[in-house]
């Protein structure tokens, strides 16, 4: 519990330090709860999440770093790794392939290289890997487009 | 379509280690190192509680024995923690928990790494060294020198494979003191002794470091001593006053069965008569 404390505070007095470093990710940590932290970050260029802004909700174990954080998608996203409902994402990082010398910066830019790089051999949206399966990359980009505009899109005004 | 594909290609994969593989932190806890530990096969450094502590949690989502750690940064497989370093010695932290009282490393090889930190030239009296050098003991082969030499290298570098140093030790040894040519047999006792530390440290330097200085004063301890191994350290623990449990058990029986008041006279000597033709 002391170490994860003590651990996270060095993570957030680096993202503190280095806020413009990476204009793709800005990490907020929750005022009142050094465990709960958000993400905004920015849908990779050229892809059908060009132009989003996505959320993203950090949940971290007290075992941290020893154990991964939990996150999820709070912006609704059309990727076939990413829970249309719940926003869980499958990634080895998070799972299995967890390292302690991941920081939750470092994981905010796995998950980036993840919408760049779908793999729809081990989906959570059937729907969404289905299309990149069956070869209509078409399909599942206009599909992926239409709800990065819908859901992820900055309000105007 | 195709141009998403071939762009993968260049983009990199973000790896953990990217931001702070450069720093003076632990990649782990993040903090000023504590007790600075290096991995022994990708030298990635870590606290030694922090790597020790992942290596458990590695270890508990196993089934069955752990033999290695992946390093976190570069998941590579290592076999054990080097830490507490001084510059002369160091620890090692086996990962699997079988090897941590492995069959090669016993009480014996611990009395030896020991043997290291106490002061040196204790014993010098006891065996006799100049006498040894005097009366030109070495030209006699000694056939119990690979077994301690074997054991005396696995103890200060804590491998099991130590055949290729212990062979190329036993070759500058016997290179240096048997043969024996015409110039030699003149060079006093006291050259011919010089010689073969300055020979002998150098050759041993490169496996042993900073130890290699100690390492050939105990070396002319047990050539000088002429006893074998196991009389050897019956002879060497009793100096010290030490107890170390599976050394000496078996010759204490021998001694109390004989005479108690010379103990060395019952073990193997190689040297069995004090009289040198040559002298």
């Amino acid at each position: 519990m002391q170490a994860s404390r003590a651990r996270l505070f060095k993570e957030y007095k680096e993202v503190q330090r280095e806020k413009s470093a990476d204009p793709d990710i800005q990490l907020v940590c929750d005022d009142s709860n050094i465990f709960k932290w958000t993400a905004l970050i920015k849908g990779p260029s050229e892809t059908p999440f060009d132009g989003g802004v996505f959320q993203l909700a950090f949940a971290v174990p007290e075992q941290y770093p020893l154990q991964p954080p939990q996150v999820r998608f709070l912006t609704k996203i059309f990727h076939p790794n990413v829970h249309f409902k719940t926003g869980e994402i499958c990634l080895d990082i998070l799972k299995n392939a967890w390292s302690p010398a991941w920081t939750l910066q470092s994981v905010c830019r796995a998950i980036i290289a993840l919408m760049a790089h779908p793999e729809p051999d081990s989906p959570l949206n059937c729907d969404s890997g289905n299309l990149l399966r069956s070869g209509d990359v078409r399909g599942y980009q206009s599909m992926a487009r239409m709800y990065t505009r819908l859901a992820a899109s900055p309000k105007k005004g | 379509m195709r141009d998403v594909e071939e762009k993968n290609g260049d983009e990199k994969i973000p790896s953990p280690s990217s931001r702070e593989s450069n720093g003076g932190h632990c990649p782990i806890c993040l903090g000023s190192f504590i007790q600075e530990s290096y991995l022994d096969t990708c030298f990635h450094k870590f606290c030694f509680k922090c790597i020790l502590q992942w290596s458990k949690v590695v270890a508990g989502k196993h089934s069955g024995v752990q033999s290695s750690v992946k390093c976190p940064l570069c998941k590579t497989d290592n076999a054990s923690v080097i830490h507490g370093f001084d510059g002369a010695s160091f620890h090692r932290h086996y990962i699997s928990p079988r090897n941590e009282c492995s069959s090669f490393f016993t009480n014996a090889h611990k009395y030896r790494l020991k043997c290291y930190y106490i002061e040196s030239g204790i014993l010098n009296e006891k065996f006799n060294v100049s006498r040894f050098w005097k009366l030109k003991r070495y030209c006699q082969p000694n056939q119990w020198l690979q077994c301690w030499l074997t054991r005396e290298i696995q103890a200060l570098i804590q491998e099991e494979d130590v055949d290729i140093i212990v062979h190329h030790i036993l070759g500058v040894i016997d290179s240096s003191l048997r043969r024996d040519d015409f110039l030699n047999q003149k060079k006093p006792p006291v050259v011919k002794q010089q010689e073969f530390r300055d020979l002998m440290s150098e050759a041993v330097r490169p496996f042993v470091a900073a130890r290699a200085e100690r390492f050939v004063d105990e070396l002319e301890l047990f050539l000088a001593s002429g006893f074998n191994v196991k009389g050897y350290d019956e002879v060497y623990t009793e100096q010290l006053g030490w107890k170390v449990p599976g050394i000496s058990r078996i010759v204490r029986e021998e001694e109390q069965e004989s005479d108690d008041e010379h103990p060395p006279t019952v073990l193997p000597l190689l040297y069995i008569s004090d009289e040198d033709p040559d002298v």
